[in-house]
């Protein structure tokens, strides 16, 4: 029998959402590494494919899991990883990962890990105390409809200033990773579809191309799929937008046929590039169960509760 | 229709592949601008969606001095301040003069990788003017533009197909490599013809054309043949013409011909009557209530 996991920090009491939270996902990912994930991917912290654009997208259902297990999987690469989170603090990515074996204070504190706490950042740009790149890079909520330039500008002198190397006591790191947790969220702050695009193109141009990092972007829609023309403000035409520019997206949503105990929701692997062997594997759909000790990946029909 | 159209024969026209998520027209495109190459065309791609290296992927190595690469990809909005091509320089002008720039002599396949992307930022009546402008200006061959229908509304749309010579719109197969075509192309003299075809692409770029869709529906039962469903059966279901002539001579008991109405209506000596006599208080109506049915 697991032990329920409790929060051990003294910190100011947290309010009850971000404890729900809190618990949900470390019961999602107590594992130490989503061993099955990254087969399903094949990768490892020792080889991936650089240069990639993923899609993390869920419909109905949460795919936070995904972004939890690609920052603790770029920070064991050696990555040097820019996060910009914009719906949960620090201390919940905190604690989430150093059940997954990282410890995100230390990472920031060697200057591998920049984070930009969009919830914190925010305020600071309607009551400026000092002047900090956080505060640039949330500028736009001053004026959404300028688009999201000065955030592009903040990730690109997070990953630039890398390769340009910090004095002697900077250690190397890997190729740059951009994460984004999630970009959803800036339709609801205002922003245009078409800013958001362009955001996540130029981080692509000088993350991916350029630097031939990686690239991880979470985007949340909610409601079922559009069937007719291209609505102009739906985090529908955003997610179709991002599944253009992306070489491989991780769809997350509930089964079809309804709930079920025993077998939590599918993802939806789909490759966009052909493989290097050749072989066009476009599409995978598994399915996963979240239980104490992490996420099970199985295929389709192989859950134990049916076997 | 799809190798004709790889073959380029159609000179001064607009050809636009449409895509959508499932499945990307890149692959298609790049056939095409593989194909331009190898007849000894020189090939301009404005590149927005995807880097130089991306898009030569798969391109032979020895057709890279025909193929001229416009980066708009890297800084498409002018926010760093070296951009070599932005969005918003998409003209007739500025394009011809690039074109000449690097193809003076003779007119060049212009490739707009994606059309997407100008449209996002430009109005679609001004990208129509260029692409319009372009098609009767000398400077261009041909011009192949890659849009993905599923980001832009059902007008938008419709307006640049309107102004396609071709259209060539690709979903994804029912088998894994496979991919469908729809393709609709309007001849000059003003003809258009519609077709559907199976395709896929070999890791070289070539095109294999497999086969028309099998359309499960109006096309097969036309020329299928009535089937007979009394043969092949352990017992027999076919009737002798003295069995017709019997069948068909049989009155059925509840089809009446006006003989045997008046027959059973009013029987026959030997038969028992039914005699009512009506009370003061029976209305009793002498019309056979009956008699309009049609029996």
């Amino acid at each position: 029998m697991t032990r329920r996991w409790r929060c051990r920090q003294t910190k100011p009491t947290k309010s009850l959402e971000e404890n729900e939270n809190l618990q949900r996902s470390s019961e999602l990912v107590r594992l130490a590494m989503f061993t099955e994930l990254n087969s399903i991917l094949n990768t490892s912290p020792e080889s991936f494919t650089p240069g990639e654009f993923i899609l993390l997208s869920d419909r109905q259902s949460d795919a936070s899991f995904l972004i939890h297990h690609f920052l603790s999987f770029y920070l064991k690469a050696r990555c040097k990883v820019c996060f910009v989170a914009l719906v949960q603090s620090f201390s919940h990515y905190h604690a989430v990962s150093q059940r997954l074996g990282v410890s995100l204070t230390q990472a920031k504190e060697k200057g591998q890990l920049i984070f930009l706490e969009g919830l914190k950042e925010s305020l600071s740009v309607f009551l400026p105390q000092e002047e900090n790149a956080g505060h640039q890079a949330m500028s736009f909520l001053r004026d959404p409809a300028a688009g999201l330039r000065s955030l592009y500008e903040f990730v690109q002198s997070s990953v630039v200033e890398s390769s340009g190397g910090g004095g002697a006591s900077a250690e190397q790191w890997g190729p740059p990773v951009l994460l984004m947790d999630d970009v959803s969220v800036l339709l609801s702050l205002g922003v245009r579809v078409g800013a958001v695009l362009d955001f996540s193109h130029y981080c692509r141009t000088t993350v991916c191309s350029q630097l031939q990092g990686n690239v991880v972007m979470l985007v949340r829609c909610d409601g079922e799929a559009e069937e007719d023309d291209a609505d102009d403000e739906g985090s529908e035409q955003l997610m179709r937008g991002l599944t253009h520019q992306s070489c491989l997206t991780l769809h997350v949503q509930g089964l079809p046929t309804g709930y079920c105990r025993d077998i939590h929701g599918q993802v939806e692997f789909c490759w966009k590039k052909r493989q290097s062997d050749g072989q066009h594997a476009p599409k995978k759909v598994f399915q996963f169960k979240v239980h104490d000790k992490g996420v099970s990946f199985f295929a389709r029909g192989t859950s134990r509760a049916v076997l | 229709m799809l190798s004709e159209l790889l073959q380029g024969t159609d000179v001064g026209g607009f050809l636009l592949i449409q895509d959508s998520c499932s499945y990307s027209g890149r692959h298609l495109l790049k056939s095409f601008i593989d194909a331009a190459l190898n007849r000894e065309e020189v090939v301009h791609v404005l590149g927005l969606d995807v880097s130089e290296e991306e898009l030569k992927e798969g391109l032979k190595s020895f057709v890279f001095q025909r193929l001229h690469f416009h980066d708009a990809y890297a800084d498409p909005l002018g926010w760093t301040d070296n951009s070599p091509f932005t969005v918003h320089q998409f003209s007739s002008s500025r394009l011809t003069e690039l074109l000449k720039q690097t193809a003076p002599s003779k007119p060049a396949t212009l490739v707009i990788d994606s059309l997407s992307w100008v449209l996002r930022h430009i109005s679609p009546t001004a990208v129509c003017h260029t692409l319009q402008q372009l098609k009767k200006g000398g400077a261009v061959r041909t011009i192949i533009g890659l849009l993905h229908e599923d980001m832009h509304s059902r007008g938008i749309v419709g307006s640049v197909c309107r102004l396609a010579t071709s259209v060539i719109t690709v979903e994804p197969g029912t088998k894994g490599e496979e991919a469908l075509a729809k393709i609709t192309k309007r001849s000059k003299s003003g003809k258009v013809t519609q077709d559907e075809q199976i395709f896929s692409i070999r890791k070289d770029l070539t095109v294999t054309v497999l086969s028309k869709p099998t359309n499960p529906g109006h096309k097969r039962s036309t020329t299928e043949e009535q089937v007979d469903p009394t043969a092949n059966l352990t017992f027999n279901l076919r009737l002798t013409d003295a069995e017709r002539e019997a069948k068909e001579k049989l009155a059925l008991p509840f089809v009446f011909s006006k003989e045997k109405k008046t027959a059973l209506l009013h029987s026959g000596p030997g038969s028992g009557k039914i005699l009512y006599e009506p009370d003061a208080s029976d209305d009793y109506d002498q019309e056979d209530p009956d008699d309009d049915l049609d029996v």
